[in-house]
């Protein structure tokens, strides 16, 4: 019974699907946000003093990682943290890198919205994303 | 459709949409869906399951359980695993998620980025 009903609709083969998926993401990929985003996580990438700050940041919270997790950083050490993450994201790359996130998130947000209102299932939640990605 | 977006954005959005809702797996859930919204016995039942669980949740906090309280959710959870109106709902969502989840793979192929972590609006 189901079947026969599902026959007679005119059905989208999951081709085409994969086909309309991959037309949107060329259209967001040429979206000004998109462009914006991708230039600046190449600048970014290609910047030596924006590596070396990201590399420093990241060196010590590693190193410091189980002491962060216990909350038991002294004074000293979580003053040096603090001031090689405010050295990186204070960064004019790392600052233009954010900003062009946060603006093509924003994009993707809006058509997320748009598709989830659509097909009555949230889009990211139903992909898998939690609140930590 | 939103506003700001460029007409071709709009009209390739639009297009997903209506790739979408033509697949099978989408077709297959928006009618079990109309058919839980419609079937007396199955929403109160869910109803019934979810009173249930919040109590026990609320009474968990003041460590106040009772075994006649974990014996009702467990009768109602297997009343739910009989009903088949819910059980094709459930199937058919899951199979619908599956689906968007290919999807949301061939849109970040192409980006490079992960689509569904950039149109998630929750922040830890």
């Amino acid at each position: 019974m189901d079947t026969l009903e599902l026959s007679e609709l005119d059905m989208a083969d999951p081709a085409v699907v994969r086909a309309a998926a991959r037309h949107f993401a060329a259209a967001l990929a040429e979206s000004p946000q998109y462009k914006a985003f991708e230039q600046a996580a190449e600048r970014f990438r290609r910047d030596h003093s924006a590596q070396q700050a990201l590399q420093a940041y990241q060196e010590k919270q590693n190193a410091w990682r189980a002491l962060i997790m216990l909350n038991a950083l002294s004074l000293e050490q979580q003053s040096e943290l603090e001031s090689l993450q405010k050295a990186f994201v204070s960064h004019p790359l790392v600052q233009e890198y954010l900003k062009a996130q946060m603006d093509f998130a924003s994009l993707c947000q809006t058509l997320g919205d748009v598709i989830s209102e659509s097909i009555g299932l949230n889009y990211a939640a139903a992909c898998g994303v939690s609140c930590c990605g | 459709m939103a506003t700001g977006l460029s007409p071709d954005l709009q009209e390739a959005t639009q297009s997903l949409i209506e790739n979408l809702l033509a697949s099978e797996a989408f077709i297959r859930y928006r009618k079990a869906e109309t058919r839980l919204n419609t079937d007396r016995e199955a929403r109160s039942l869910l109803e019934r399951l979810s009173q249930a669980q919040a109590r026990l949740r609320q009474n968990q906090t003041r460590g106040a359980v009772s075994q006649a309280e974990i014996d009702e959710l467990r009768d109602l959870q297997a009343q739910v695993q009989r009903n088949r109106v819910i059980m094709e709902y459930a199937q058919a969502q899951q199979e619908a998620v599956y689906f968007l989840r290919e999807i949301n793979n061939e849109i970040s192929a192409l980006l490079g980025v992960n689509f569904a972590t950039f149109a998630n609006h929750a922040t830890c």
